[in-house]
């Protein structure tokens, strides 16, 4: 399974001097589902659209299979997109803009122009069709269809080529939540079915979580961290990640020895090891790993200062002296109570010092940030 | 909002059908009687004399709108692709011509054309009309420039050209640049996003320039007079000389109008068949 | 390979605006041109824009023009911002049956509108004056004019009319993306309906109101053809001016008020280009967090502006603007109103204008002169009603045409005494026996005018009309009389004769030599530039005419070819029911004596029927330039006896005969 089909060389992408890709390096495996995730403005659309021959990085190089291809332009590479308005062509209809592609002629070995027989290009477009769930579909006009169907339409369109890289930007950002869930399992199947790489990017981290094989986090132009969706979570490599990823408490500790951590001034127990004695890291520590116990039980006290009602569980901000917690558990504690909680030790997790350390992890401020970012509609890039 | 304001849309309607609609079934009226107030179907028989006429003024349109089109479409395709900057004083320059009077700069392109004038004088200049003469063993002085069917032409390419590129320049610009890009990645090279995507895209864009440019063209009376020296005669001149000029016969003009006015529907049911391009096209 | 489809895209681009602009170069260039041609280059001078503020007829055009065109935005905008409220309130389907209706003016052909409106206005004042009669008749408080004609009002009318449809068509997009529930918003925030409106419904649309006021305007004022039939005789708007100028020959004058204008709106579109690329920059400059800096005074204006008290300069300066627009344009109707009025038609370049400024000076009677270009031209406006003309200057057979249809006043000679000095050579002629009606103008001959550096044989014979020796090089006379006339005296018929076997003889010489490709053209005044810039060898014209072309180009010759040619006459008559019969008499008056028709003479070449001043002119001249008048020159402005024996005059034709020069005239043409 491991064959690199596409890598990235020292991509750096600068517009009107603001570097929005500064010196990436990636390997991407043929058959992976890899997803580029990030904020808006990180630089995972331009590492995209550098993929796909839209933009030509401004230094380092694009190899796909081996072969240096920076200066190729898309027409003649075997990677196709589904855009994220999906641009399907407004003039032709389900049938056409699908079989699009095929319709233009291609160039064989000896540099004769070949076109494909309409039998080939109708049986073709209805197997794509098939696949999709779009049989009855081909007279209808693109702009009459629900935004799902026009998904699946492009999704089609892109296929029927047969590439060997599907880019998928944002597909599912225009969507509903239900019908975004449906159709995330849906391009799971399609990706397994047709045996090819599909590249995907979002900001949505469960979507993001829930569909790869591999996660390439990404912010400010530089990729934070590159793992399967369990390492990511598990072991994020800095403050961004752990905060980007899923909820976290991030709190400044030492390394006191090789399993012993000490935040707020309390020595605890920790699986992680490997940092120097006495080095100040940043302590990770997941809302769900935190219990609730009686106060006297408890390996740190605090005061309950907000509790909300989450349906599965309650969101509960603690203030321990001075930081404020969030823990998710299904015991209530209402506000104003002085509780104690007790972490495992493979609940802490613990990372070296980097630029986000100290930006992250507080819930002081707490707000719907955390739903602000999985329902951020169709946000642009660049 | 609704309802309460419709009371506006009445004064409005009373005075289209006033002054739109009222003046046309007059026109009609005229078109089907005669001098005394006979109904007649003469006026339309009539016509037949100046097929030539109508054959003329519909040729020299079609030529004028093609050669509008030529023109206009890959320049309104080339502002398209410019910088805002660029565009914007693009814009203004195509629009700018209309603020001085279009008689005034038909008239200068006689002294442009005239045997003795700017384009003839350069072409001897340069050697050109001896290079005719000694290729062709012929003598001329000049090339007959003005007078020509060819004058009548130009004069409406010149006057009307702007009304061609505008609406195409606006559907190209209101393209989405990921369609293109949608198509280029599914293997269409630049001359087949051009063929395969743009060009049907800005179909209506073309479709409402084309009649922008051809019914003026076709109804013209002032620059066929002016370019074409009185003997390229169009419809234009024919329903201007039935009311203000030599032959007075305004049921003629009337007849010849309504005639012109049925193709211009036929135009306008073209036009709403193949979309939408139309309002963006007046819309600057 | 980006970068030359670059380049060539702005070659492309920089070659399509040469193309646009090269004949507009050519137009502000000889703006400055110290001759009146627009073809010969004779040294700089500024001196059209100085005789700019004295041409009468160009300054009352642009004013005209400005003032339909302002006032025919300003309520179209208002209008049509209202109609389009009121069309998008409306359902779907109604809606759009409106709008396919809003959308005739703009797609039909300007002449078919104008056409249209024509006819509507003469069958609308046909009404009224019926109306009218039976309404004076019964009852005597109030009394309604029974006569209507075109003029501001029709052209006005006209002009809203057309340019509504562009305001709706430029409103409604923004209507229709208008958020429906910003009303209902404001409704709900405490707004009343007319505060919603102002607030919000208004600022919401304000582009495209803009947008449709502009092009509304841009409209109006780049209008000819819907003007040309709507306007009637008495108002003129430039363009109009302009078309009758074309005909002979555009003066210089109107190059230097087109340069103006032109030059106005491009500094208007210079300055909102520059603002709009320094707003574009601040947008950018605020997106990348810098602060945004304006020039002290900018910042100075935007702020007294934008300030509580800046409300009061806002309102104070929109005031003061509709305050001097609406000054302006009653002291103009009042000014244009109250004065006597005598409406004068005649032909293009056929008076010396300071006539009029004398007249109306010793008379305080204003003059609105008005030119058309031929004797059937005038025959049509007359008959189509357009026309509420006073003084007519038609031809002797045109003369005989509108006395068979009683067309004409009968003149009260006792308030035209100079017609005493009018030669009796010229006085009870054919086409007014008893001379009732007239009092003649000029007199003149028509003539072989030719470049006698491209004919090398004397001409005296129509023959080299027909010669293909000239092929391409004659111009045939663009009217159907003249050039009929020419070819049935070459023949050896009788101008005025009815035989339709001698007319048809006739057709298939002039249609022989058309087939041959003779003929470069058909002129009537376009002859002028055409001859004047050596671009034709042979053309027929009237002597006087001659004359003014041989100051152009001294290369011209003049002959009367010995089978004869026409005489003719043109007089001065009123029209029947004209409304200022008293003005109408002073001013024929006033132009028959010796001193008016030297002046003329001298100005338009053509012969005086005042037997004093055709005797004096040559004195006259000569005191006046300090050189003596070329007796050859004086010969041919004043034909000699002998020349005019040989001549005839036309007399006007039955109607069978006129339709049968039409039908063939058209078969001409085509």
């Amino acid at each position: 399974m491991s064959k690199e089909l596409i890598r990235l060389d020292r991509c750096t992408m600068v517009f009107d001097e603001d570097v929005v890709l500064d010196n990436i390096n990636l390997n991407i495996q043929d058959k992976e589902f890899l997803t580029l995730l990030g904020p808006s403005g990180c630089g995972k659309s331009t590492t995209l659209r550098i993929i796909g021959g839209f933009q030509m990085p401004t230094s380092g190089d694009v190899f796909f299979d081996g072969v240096r291809i920076n200066s190729v332009p898309p027409y003649r590479r075997a990677i196709n997109t589904v855009f994220q308005k999906y641009a399907l062509f407004p003039h032709l209809n389900v049938f056409e803009n699908v079989a699009f592609g095929l319709r233009i002629p291609k160039t064989d070995a000896n540099g004769a122009k070949v076109k494909l027989p309409e039998e080939e290009i109708h049986s073709r477009v209805m197997e794509m069709l098939e696949v999709v769930n779009l049989k009855g579909f081909e007279k209808r006009r693109t702009t009459a269809l629900s935004g799902g169907q026009q998904q699946r339409v492009a999704i089609a369109r892109a296929l029927v080529n047969r590439p060997k890289v599907l880019l998928l930007d944002e597909p599912l950002g225009a969507l509903d939540l239900k019908l975004r869930k449906d159709m995330q399992k849906e391009l799971k199947r399609i990706q397994k079915a047709m045996e090819i790489t599909f590249v995907y990017v979002t900001h949505d981290q469960e979507e993001a979580l829930a569909m790869s094989d591999t996660i390439v986090v990404m912010d400010k132009g530089c990729i934070q961290q590159i793992g399967s969706p369990k390492d990511i979570y598990n072991e994020p490599q800095n403050a961004f990640v752990a905060d980007f990823i899923g909820e976290s408490n991030i709190i400044d500790g030492i390394m006191r020895a090789d399993g012993v951590v000490e935040i707020f001034n309390r020595r605890f127990q920790c699986l992680d090891s490997g940092f120097e004695k006495d080095e100040a890291v940043d302590v990770v520590i997941r809302p769900e790993d935190v219990d609730i116990v009686p106060l006297e039980q408890g390996q740190l006290k605090g005061t309950v200062t907000d509790v909300t009602f989450k349906g599965m569980q309650y969101d509960i901000i603690v203030d321990f002296y001075g930081f404020k917690w969030l823990i998710q558990t299904t015991d209530l504690a209402p506000v104003g109570s002085n509780i104690g909680i007790k972490i495992d030790p493979d609940g802490f997790h613990v990372m070296k010092k980097s630029r986000y350390s100290g930006m992250f992890g507080d819930y002081s401020s707490y707000s719907e940030e955390f739903d602000e970012i999985s329902q951020g509609v169709g946000d642009d890039e660049e | 909002m609704k309802n309460k304001l419709s009371w506006l849309s009445i004064p409005f309607t009373i005075w289209m059908a006033i002054f739109v609609v009222v003046p046309i079934l007059i026109m009609a009226v005229y078109s089907v009687t005669s001098a005394d107030g006979l109904v007649t179907g003469e006026n339309f028989v009539g016509m037949g004399d100046y097929a030539v006429v109508f054959v003329r003024s519909f040729w020299l349109a079609i030529l004028a709108t093609l050669v509008c089109l030529l023109i206009g479409y890959p320049v309104a395709y080339m502002m398209a692709k410019e910088g805002q900057g660029f565009q914007r004083v693009a814009m203004a320059l195509i629009m700018l011509p209309m603020w001085m009077n279009f008689l005034l700069r038909t008239y200068s392109w006689m002294s442009i054309l005239e045997n003795n004038g700017l384009l003839n004088q350069l072409f001897r200049s340069i050697g050109l009309i001896s290079l005719y003469n000694s290729v062709t063993g012929s003598n001329i002085e000049y090339f007959q420039l003005l007078r020509t069917p060819g004058a009548v032409v130009l004069g409406m390419v010149y006057n009307y050209l702007p009304f061609m590129i505008l609406p195409i320049y606006s559907v190209i610009l209101k393209l989405d640049n990921s369609l293109l890009e949608a198509a280029q990645d599914l293997g269409a090279n630049s001359v087949n996003v051009f063929r395969k995507v743009i060009l049907p895209l800005s179909l209506p864009g073309v479709l409402s320039g084309v009649t922008m440019v051809f019914v003026p063209s076709v109804s013209t009376f002032a620059i066929s007079r002016l370019l074409g020296g009185g003997t390229q005669m169009m419809l234009g001149d024919l329903i201007e000389n039935q009311f203000l000029g030599g032959a007075y016969n305004p049921h003629l003009g009337a007849a010849i109008s309504m005639v012109m006015m049925v193709i211009v529907v036929v135009c306008m049911v073209v036009m709403n068949h193949f979309g939408e391009g139309e309002e963006q096209a007046v819309m600057l | 390979m980006k970068k030359n489809g670059r380049l060539g895209g702005r070659l492309l681009i920089g070659l399509c605006f040469l193309f646009l602009y090269l004949p507009i170069f050519l137009l502000i260039i000889f703006s400055f041109n110290a001759g009146n041609s627009s073809a010969v280059w004779q040294g700089f001078s500024l001196k059209w824009y100085g005789d700019l503020l004295e041409n009468r007829l160009i300054m009352e055009a642009v004013a005209t023009t400005l003032l339909v065109s302002l006032l025919a935005t300003a309520i179209s905008t208002v209008a049509g911002t209202f109609a389009a409220i009121g069309l998008y309130s409306l359902g779907r389907r109604r809606r759009e049956v409106l709008l396919t209706v809003n959308n005739i003016p703009m797609m039909n052909a300007d002449i078919v509108t104008g056409v249209s409106m024509c006819l509507f206005f003469v069958a609308f004042f046909g009404l009224w004056g019926g109306f009218a009669e039976w309404f004076n008749a019964q009852q005597s408080f109030l009394e309604l004019p029974t006569r209507l004609t075109m003029g501001m009002g029709t052209l006005l009318l006209a002009h809203i009319a057309f340019d509504i449809p562009y305001v709706i068509l430029n409103v409604g997009p923004r209507l229709r993306q208008m958020d429906k529930n910003l009303v209902d918003a404001a409704m709900d925030l405490g707004c009343t309906w007319m505060q919603a409106f102002w607030k919000v419904i208004l600022p919401e649309i304000k582009p495209g109101i803009v947008s449709g006021a502009l092009i509304a305007f841009t409209m109006s004022v780049d209008d000819f053809v819907i003007s040309y039939f709507t306007a009637g005789s008495s108002t003129q708007t430039l363009a109009m001016a302009i078309y009758g100028m074309t005909k002979k020959r555009v003066t210089p004058v109107v190059n230097a008020v087109s340069t103006i204008l032109f030059l106005v709106v491009l500094a208007v579109l210079v300055i909102n280009n520059v603002r709009e690329a320094r707003l574009e920059r601040q947008r950018e400059l605020i997106a990348a967090g810098q602060p945004v800096r304006q020039s002290p005074i900018v910042e100075k204006v935007s702020q007294t502006l934008s300030s509580p008290k800046g409300k009061y300069i806002r309102w104070g300066g929109a005031f003061a603007a509709t305050a001097v627009f609406l000054v302006t344009v009653i002291s103009l109707t009042a000014f244009t109103s109250s004065q006597p009025v005598v409406n004068v038609c005649s032909w293009g370049e056929y008076i010396d204008t300071d006539l009029i400024d004398q007249f109306e000076e010793e008379t305080g009677i204003r003059v609105n002169y008005q030119t058309t270009d031929s004797n059937e031209t005038l025959y049509s406006l007359l008959k189509s009603g357009g026309a509420d003309y006073d003084v007519v200057v038609p031809s002797d057979y045109m003369i005989s045409q509108l006395l068979e249809e009683d067309m004409l006043e009968e003149l009260d000679y006792d308030n035209i005494p100079n017609f005493d000095l009018i030669d009796d050579r010229f006085k009870y002629l054919p086409y007014d026996p008893e001379n009732k009606y007239t009092v003649p103008y000029t007199w003149g001959t028509v003539g072989i005018i030719y470049n006698s550096t491209m004919v090398d044989e004397e001409i005296d014979s129509w023959s080299c009309l027909y010669d293909d020796k000239y092929a391409g090089k004659v111009l045939l006379i663009g009217n159907s009389r003249d050039a009929f006339g020419i070819a049935l005296k070459y023949l050896g018929y009788s101008m005025n004769t009815t035989d339709e076997n001698e007319i048809r003889e006739a057709y298939e010489l002039v249609a022989d030599a058309n087939r041959r490709g003779v003929f470069q053209g058909k002129v009537m005044d376009e002859v002028f530039q055409t001859m004047e810039g050596g671009n034709a060898a042979i053309a027929t014209y009237y002597a006087g005419d001659y004359l003014t072309m041989l100051e152009n180009n001294e290369d011209l010759a003049f002959a009367w070819p010995k089978e004869g040619t026409n005489w003719f006459v043109d007089a001065m008559c009123v029209l029947k029911d004209a409304p200022h019969k008293e003005e109408a008499e002073a001013w024929i008056n006033f132009i028959a004596s010796t001193d008016a028709n030297l002046a003329n003479m001298d100005f338009i070449w053509y012969a005086s029927p005042n037997k004093e001043a055709l005797e004096m002119y040559p004195e006259w001249y000569e005191e006046q330039y300090d050189e003596p008048l070329d007796e050859e020159i004086y010969n041919i402005i004043a034909a000699p006896q002998e020349v005019l024996d040989r001549c005839e005059m036309y007399v006007c034709l039955p109607p069978e005969t006129r339709a049968l020069y039409n039908e063939l005239w058209v078969q001409l043409g085509i």
